[in-house]
């Protein structure tokens, strides 16, 4: 259990939860943004627009950590999944890209604002467009339709769509939608306040619809995946994160806003951690195994090395951020 | 186009427009930490506030270095898959130092933007030492990467599998030193060139206050130090080259034939046809002495390695010359500049070395991105030199076409963005303070 090779799937599965938590509360942003409605929707996405400023770019470097490890630890299922996921992550990658420099374009060319409603509709589309690549590129994983011939992974070239990974993608949309309402009822007061919390509320309902939907149809696309997720492991993952999810409801209807907060994210690490917890032992499920796919272990060890060097950096770095920009977004801009 | 070609021309694209980016976000901490150091120091208000008008532009090109920076780390994957998965062992543990490194970079430099109000000044100086210092990590381990694929070390092949794995080795390798010294200084070079050069412009359009005075000083100064370093540290490499990269430096000097005694060429086209360099001036010895400090030494030409394994002296060749000859073109009007100011004691505002100033100030660019295309074209055909061929490490996926085309339009439409908006004339400049109302616009 405890070997190297585990360690980095474990270093990836940490990177792919704190990116859907902190990254997806980003995009989140922008889903909302799009959706925002009612006689406060100007309020609603300013606050959303001022609680990401500081925070996005960090956010943004656990999808780098994600990649990184996956090519280092991983080599082999680094590439395969990098040559069939070709298209899907093409488009995500646009997202990114065009969530990126939308945002940044909007907040440091506020003085120049005749621009700025085409900006926040590109930052919108694309905070869509990314969790919905990237939902379906996950998905994809765990319908074993990527194959190795000759050593080679291969894949149809549109293998990556089926109803198993379009409720993929709508399920990383609805990751995202659900974080940022919880995260911002604890930023805000009053009416705002209740809007976030009715936005979290139903944003909740549809997580948890989505991801019940996920089993049957996964039962056709990705039958091994469901043999796993209903195991005992998978099936254990899965109940607790059901719990966690109506805890978070019930804690949002009686505006319990703190505890709600953490109850969300644990909702949303759980699924992750059930979704795992169907892969293992495999990267790519039925193909490629954690062990098959590591790098040879002298790489190993260099990069758990490093990364307990990073950790003990990043820690207190990250602590002292998000400490620094807790509470209310302030308003005032950098000039 | 094939294949092959889409992938390399959507890299070099790529990487390109990323270290333009790259450059600003080392550069700029740098300067940004010497304004608030000089600040604390002699409590002049006016340094501080000139670091905080660079945050506007400086965030945007952060935001824009941070996704291009994504872009190529997905492209690793999306395009160089085998190589990536013989490699990754290797030049991951570079790559993965440089993660952290960024995650440093991100999260100081959004204190330092957006904690004016909620941290001390030392505590915003202390943020552009981090970011200054995560800044020049990343780029050195980013570096690594790149001289691994020049020397690679660290490894055995048996059948075609990797044995004896040593990634500090590899990190290490025998290029990295070298490229590590020259890239991280082209960085100051640049930024404070290009930074001068909007300066220049606003005094020579007659905005000439304290501030911008300053800005141009200290930008200049930046710049300055760095450059006769680069003199120094080119030598070096070409020397390390001369040794370890016998076919790198052949192509780069235009050399066809292994010669004793080399001549140096300047400028000239190299004709592989007929083996000769067409309208260059030549300088008997020059090269031998440069190489091997020794006007007698016998230099290796590209007639020395088996067909195929050299890259076109076409590509190398003029992008050398034109990163030296970068060097003087900025040299000159930099030494021009303080010669002045030394001599009257107070910044120069003389229109004539003002102009020469903003005519050299995209020269530090334009040398960046000459050598980087030296360095990438002259170890074709290989992506991994000795080891493995560019064609051997490309994906098998057949739409790569498709995708360079997809990429071409995202960098158009980042770089139309970007130049609208750095364009709009901003008050800001000229040391009075833009107005300040937040103008908010209902999407
Ligand atoms: C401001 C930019 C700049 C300036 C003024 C110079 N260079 Fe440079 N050079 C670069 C920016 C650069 C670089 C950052 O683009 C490269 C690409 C890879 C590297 O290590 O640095 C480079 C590479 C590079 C290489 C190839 C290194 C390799 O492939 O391993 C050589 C031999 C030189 N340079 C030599 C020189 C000399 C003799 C210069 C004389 C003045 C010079 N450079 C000025
Ligand atoms: C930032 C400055 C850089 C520029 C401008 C640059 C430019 C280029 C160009 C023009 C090519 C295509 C060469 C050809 O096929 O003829 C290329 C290829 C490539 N570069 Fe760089 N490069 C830079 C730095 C790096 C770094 C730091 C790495 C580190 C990993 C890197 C990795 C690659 C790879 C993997 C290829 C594809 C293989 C090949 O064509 O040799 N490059 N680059
Ligand atoms: C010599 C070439 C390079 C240098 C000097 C360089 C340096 C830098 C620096 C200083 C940054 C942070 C500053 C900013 O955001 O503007 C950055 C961002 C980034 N670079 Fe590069 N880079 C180089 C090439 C590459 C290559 C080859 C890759 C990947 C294959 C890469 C991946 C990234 C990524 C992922 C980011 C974004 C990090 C973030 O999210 O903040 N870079 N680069």
């Amino acid at each position: 259990m405890w070997t190297l090779n585990n360690l980095a799937a474990g270093a990836v599965y940490f990177g792919l939860v704190m990116y859907a938590v902190f990254g997806g509360a980003d995009f989140g942003g922008g889903i909302w943004t799009a959706l925002a409605s009612g006689p406060r929707a100007r309020e609603q996405r300013d606050k959303l627009f001022y609680a990401i400023g500081p925070v996005w770019e960090t956010n943004h470097v656990w999808l780098i950590f994600v990649v990184v490890t996956l090519f280092t630890a991983f080599p082999k299922g680094f590439a395969a999944l990098f040559t069939a996921l070709l298209i899907p992550l093409v488009i995500a990658l646009i997202g990114i890209n065009f969530r990126g420099a939308a945002f940044a374009f909007r907040h440091f060319g506020r003085e120049t604002g005749e621009r700025i409603p085409f900006m926040v509709s590109l930052f919108a589309v694309s905070s869509i467009l990314t969790p919905f690549a990237l939902g379906m590129a996950v998905t994809a994983i765990a319908t074993g339709k990527i194959v190795f011939v000759n050593d080679w992974a291969q894949a149809g070239p549109w293998f990556w769509i089926s109803p198993f990974t379009l409720v993929g993608g709508l399920v990383g949309m609805a990751i995202c939608a659900y974080l940022t309402p919880i995260f911002m009822t604890v930023r805000t007061e009053g009416e705002l306040q209740s809007d976030f919390r009715r936005q979290g509320i139903i944003a909740g309902l549809i997580f948890g619809l989505l991801t019940t939907v996920e089993i049957p149809v996964a039962m056709t696309d990705a039958p091994l995946f469901v043999d796993r997720l209903l195991s005992v492991r998978g099936a254990f993952f899965v109940t607790v994160s059901v719990i966690s999810g109506i805890t978070t409801q019930i804690l949002l209807w009686r505006c319990r806003f703190q505890w709600s907060q953490i109850t969300a994210i644990g909702t949303v690490t759980l699924t992750i951690t059930g979704f795992a917890a169907a892969m293992y032992p495999d990267l790519l499920i039925g193909q490629l195994s954690i062990s098959a796919a590591a790098a040879p272990p002298a790489s190993l060890r260099a990069f758990s090395l490093v990364l307990v060097i990073g950790v003990i950096i990043l820690v207190p770095s990250l602590l002292l951020l998000y400490w620094t920009f807790r509470g209310e977004p302030n308003p005032k801009l950098p000039q | 186009m094939d294949n092959v070609l889409s992938a390399r021309v959507l890299m070099g694209i790529s990487l390109g427009f990323h270290i333009i980016y790259a450059t600003i976000g080392i550069g700029l901490p740098l300067m940004l930490m010497i304004a608030e150091g000089l600040s604390l120091r002699t409590r002049d208000e006016l340094y501080h506030q000139l670091a905080r008008r660079w945050i506007r532009p400086a965030g945007v090109l952060f935001a824009i270095g941070a996704v291009s920076g994504t872009i190529l780390s997905f492209e690793l994957g999306l395009l160089w898959p085998r190589f990536m998965a013989f490699s990754g062992p290797l030049i991951g543990l570079a790559f993965s130092m440089e993660g952290y490194a960024f995650f440093v970079e991100a999260i100081f430099l959004a204190l330092y933007i957006y904690g004016e109000q909620r941290l001390s000044r030392r505590m915003l100086f202390f943020c552009t030492i981090v970011l200054t210092v995560a800044a020049a990590i990343s780029a050195v381990f980013v570096i690594s990467a790149n001289a691994w694929m020049n020397t690679p070390t660290g490894f055995r092949l048996a059948d075609g599998k990797l044995v004896d794995v040593h990634p500090f080795q590899a990190l290490t390798n025998p290029s990295w030193a070298h490229e590590a010294l020259h890239g991280t200084l082209a960085a100051y070079v640049a930024t404070g060139f290009a930074v001068a050069g909007v300066y220049a412009l606003h005094l020579l359009r007659g905005h000439r206050s304290e501030y911008n005075k300053r800005a141009l000083t200290l930008a200049l100064a930046v710049a300055s130090v760095s450059l006769p370093l680069m003199l120094v540290s080119g030598d070096w490499s070409a020397m390390t080259i001369a040794v370890q990269q016998k076919p790198k430096l052949a192509a780069m000097e235009a050399l066809f034939t292994t010669t004793k005694g080399a001549p140096l060429y300047i400028g000239g086209w190299p004709d592989p046809a007929t083996g000769t360099v067409l309208y260059g001036i030549r300088i008997p010895n020059l090269l031998s002495y440069l190489a091997f400090r020794d006007t007698d030494a016998i230099v290796e030409g590209l007639d020395a390695f088996p067909p195929g394994t050299t890259p076109d002296p076409r590509l190398v060749h003029p992008f050398f010359d034109l990163m030296v000859a970068s060097f003087f073109i900025m040299l000159a009007p930099a030494g021009w500049f303080w010669w002045l100011h030394w001599r009257r004691q107070e910044v120069p505002l003389n229109k004539w070395p003002l102009r020469a100033l903003l005519l050299a100030s995209p020269f530090g660019m334009i040398a960046l991105e000459s050598g980087w295309l030296v360095t990438e074209f002259g170890r074709q055909p290989w992506i991994a030199r000795g080891h493995m061929r560019v064609t051997e490490g490309v994906t098998p996926q057949t739409s790569i076409g498709l995708v360079l085309f997809t990429f071409f339009v995202v960098y158009l439409a980042l770089t139309v963005g970007l130049l609208m908006l750095l364009m709009r004339p901003a008050t800001i400049e000229n040391g009075t303070k833009a107005p300040q109302e937040d103008r908010h616009v209902d999407p």
